[in-house]
């Protein structure tokens, strides 16, 4: 009977890995560089796609049916595709309020919270802007909480997670040096995007985002509000467009050439650029676009 | 005395209201504010222009398969009518979603559908989410997951009506009962997922199980047309997805099994009852190739069929034949999605088995029915959509047997308010 016992966990703790279910590619290179050996991430959505907009295809619901955990972003980004996957998976570890169940935007302070929330005003996000990761400072708290939230989930392995953690903080502190100098240059200039996705990142480098392409958050170019701002850009001289990579980029286009400015293609996230497939080398590829 | 209570009431009151106003929500003492549930309204307003008359189209009819499918039908007290039943200026519902977790066991979901005649509990279920290995179960009343469109509610449709197959089979709501349902997610790698309903059996196309009052018709006393024991419709599918790049291919094969009690007792001319067994299948298969994050092709089809096995009471006659009917029919659509304010589709329809046999003799009734779509569709956001479909029904009989063909503009609008939940692929 013991032996019965014995052969049928053995194969439970030759496997102890914990498969994490994350929403972005950001949180799993994060997640796999603090988990190392011990987890295996699973990303829900592609980092060349709108994060916004997620089609909720059935592959993803066996992919957080098989998660033992769970890791989004939170602040309203996934409120479009995350809950119908989480609603048909049948699987308790990754309900929120399970403790295998982390919302990084419970432990960012959120910027540019609407004092209003009204969908006359577009779509908003009222918890503030979700796209914090796109500052250098929030990726070391994101760093630190996911290793909390793994040595609470996985205690076994505190001393594996904190050692990759610390590896990773000396990594990042050096790699947030040479970020600032190359970007001291910078401090002041003013910029347009098409969606305020580089808020955190504007703030982080002292750029002074002055207006968006979208009239309102969510609503399409209109032709009326472009000419408003071809009239700012020409009385403002902001130094380029910082543009995201899944927004058709005509728009833009057409207001580069009425002005004369460039059109800097941002990724927000691993994979939006071919090149980009670490968060090291996104943050490389952010500071050295605006020329 | 009196005066000097009332009046110290009303002071008292005055001071608790305003102090109530006065607090923070969180310094509220028993504030339940925070824990209201998610609502949401939908309007559904349609403007239609059919080729045929509204007094005409109520009485078209697919022969052998179903009554007075389109328009506007009075019986007794009760106004049933489809989407975009009347010419000119339609109110379809204005639908109101509850919907909220429970506890940390159960979440509870509610749709009310209110129309110019009154409200209809649409659905209201509670769906554990605390079963783990995959398990969900649902009860209350509830859309079955039989096929793909079945489940989904019609303001997520790409077009105004019913494909003709599912209308005709089961009416204007499918498959949508009181019961119980249970699903299994598979822990595979690609999506996998099984389910099976046990339902009350009132759908009033094709499953039923009341007794028929038939006592005005044969002058017996307490005559009836016996039914069966309620709950009497079983329902199972299974469902899978695989992702390919960025196409997602789904499908499906669904059964659903009951009793059926088709009670025409009412009609006119004819009255009839059919009474017997109910077998349902479907098939279904969809294609979604995404080009961008707001653009994509979705290829949508599916495949019912049906046989209905029994008697039927014929209530003037009294000639009352073992009647077998074997019906099939499917849909198929294809949906272009521009941007995030364009899509445009269209979508053909037919039914094209139609197999009556009474007593043995097939009675060669025609399988001709076909219909005809195509739809454009724009949206001010996620939350307004107006859209323009035009219909070509060649579907519909009059009562000589002749068909009589339909061509319908409709010009609909779909507003939402409120926080209502994502919508599932």
């Amino acid at each position: 009977m013991n032996k019965f016992l014995l052969l049928f966990f053995l194969p439970l703790s030759l496997f102890a890995h914990l498969n994490i279910a994350v929403s972005y590619p950001y949180i799993g290179a994060l997640t796999k560089t603090i988990g190392g050996d011990h987890i295996e991430t699973v990303v829900l959505a592609k980092g060349n796609w709108d994060p916004h907009f997620i089609i909720p295809r059935p592959s993803l619901i066996s992919k957080v049916r098989n998660a033992d955990a769970l890791i989004m972003n939170g602040g309203q980004l996934e409120i479009g595709w995350l809950p119908p996957l989480l609603n048909r998976a049948g699987n308790p570890k990754i309900e929120p309020n399970a403790k295998t169940f982390l919302n990084l935007s419970h432990h960012i302070e959120l910027i540019n919270k609407p004092a209003n929330v009204d969908r006359s005003g577009g779509d908003i996000h009222p918890d503030g802007n979700p796209h914090f990761h796109l500052s250098p400072q929030n990726i070391l708290l994101l760093a630190n909480t996911i290793k909390d939230f793994l040595i609470s989930i996985d205690t076994e392995h505190k001393a594996v997670y904190e050692k990759n953690h610390s590896e990773f903080l000396s990594m990042w502190n050096q790699k947030m040096k040479l970020w600032s100098e190359k970007m001291a240059s910078k401090k002041g200039l003013k910029v347009i995007q098409f969606h305020d996705n580089l808020a955190y990142f504007n703030n982080a480098y002292g750029l002074l985002n002055i207006g968006t392409i979208e009239p309102l958050p969510g609503i399409p170019p209109s032709s009326k509000h472009t000419i408003e701002m071809i009239e700012l850009i020409k009385k403002e001289q902001p130094c380029c467009i910082l543009h995201d990579v899944y927004h058709s980029t005509k728009t833009a286009e057409f207001i580069s050439q009425k002005t004369g400015i460039k059109v800097v293609l941002m990724p927000h996230d691993i994979e939006a650029l071919e090149n980009i497939n670490d968060l090291g080398s996104l943050f490389d590829h952010l500071t050295s676009a605006i020329k | 005395m009196k005066k000097i209570l009332l009046a110290s009431t009303l002071c008292a009151v005055l001071v608790y209201g305003d102090a109530a106003a006065l607090l923070p929500v969180e310094k509220r003492t028993f504030d339940q504010s925070k824990y209201i549930p998610d609502i949401s309204a939908i309007l559904d307003f349609s403007y239609v222009n059919n080729s045929v008359k509204d007094d005409e189209i109520a009485h078209l009819e697919l022969p052998g398969v179903a009554h007075g499918l389109l328009g506007e039908h009075s019986h007794g007290d009760s106004n049933h009518a489809t989407y975009n039943a009347k010419n000119g200026f339609n109110l379809n519902y204005a639908e109101v979603v509850l919907s909220s977790s429970v506890d940390p066991f159960l979440s509870m979901d509610a749709v009310f559908h209110f129309s110019e005649h009154g409200v209809e509990v649409e659905e209201a279920y509670f769906t554990t989410t605390a079963l783990g290995h995959g398990i969900r179960a649902r009860g209350g009343k509830l859309n079955s997951n039989f096929g793909y469109l079945n489940a989904q509610h019609h303001h997520y449709w790409d077009f105004g009506d019913m494909p003709l197959v599912y209308e005709a089979f089961l009416g204007m709501h499918g498959i949508n009962e009181l019961g119980g349902q249970i699903q299994w997610t598979a822990p595979t790698p690609f999506y996998l997922m099984a389910g099976f309903e046990v339902l009350q059996g009132t759908n009033e196309q094709m499953f039923g199980n009341e007794s028929v009052d038939i006592e005005e018709f044969s002058g017996v006393e307490e005559d009836k047309i016996k039914g069966t024991s309620a709950p009497s419709l079983y329902v199972g599918y299974v469902k899978a997805s695989h992702d390919i790049g960025d196409t997602t291919i789904a499908g499906g094969v669904s059964y659903a099994q009951g009793d059926s009690m088709i009670d025409h007792s009412d009609d006119h001319e004819g009255p009839h009852v059919f009474n017997g067994d109910a077998k349902l299948y479907g098939a279904d298969f969809v294609v979604l190739h995404s080009l961008d994050s707001y653009s994509s092709i979705k290829w949508q089809s599916e495949w019912l069929g049906r046989e209905l096995d029994g008697i039927q009471y014929n209530l003037e006659t009294f000639i009352n034949p073992n009647m077998n009917k074997k019906q099939s029919g499917l849909y198929s659509q294809l949906i272009y999605t521009h941007d995030k304010n364009w899509k445009m589709g269209v979508r053909y329809d037919t039914i094209y088995k139609n197999d009556v046999v009474a007593n043995g003799v097939n009675k060669n009734m025609t399988d001709d029915f076909n219909k005809y779509s195509a739809m454009v569709e724009y949206h001010t956001s996620e939350f307004a959509r107006f859209r323009l479909q035009y219909n070509r029904n060649e579907a519909m009989y009059n009562e000589d047997g002749n068909r009589v063909d339909i061509d319908t503009i409709m010009l609909q609008a779909n507003i939402s308010i409120g926080a209502h939940a994502a919508h599932s692929f």
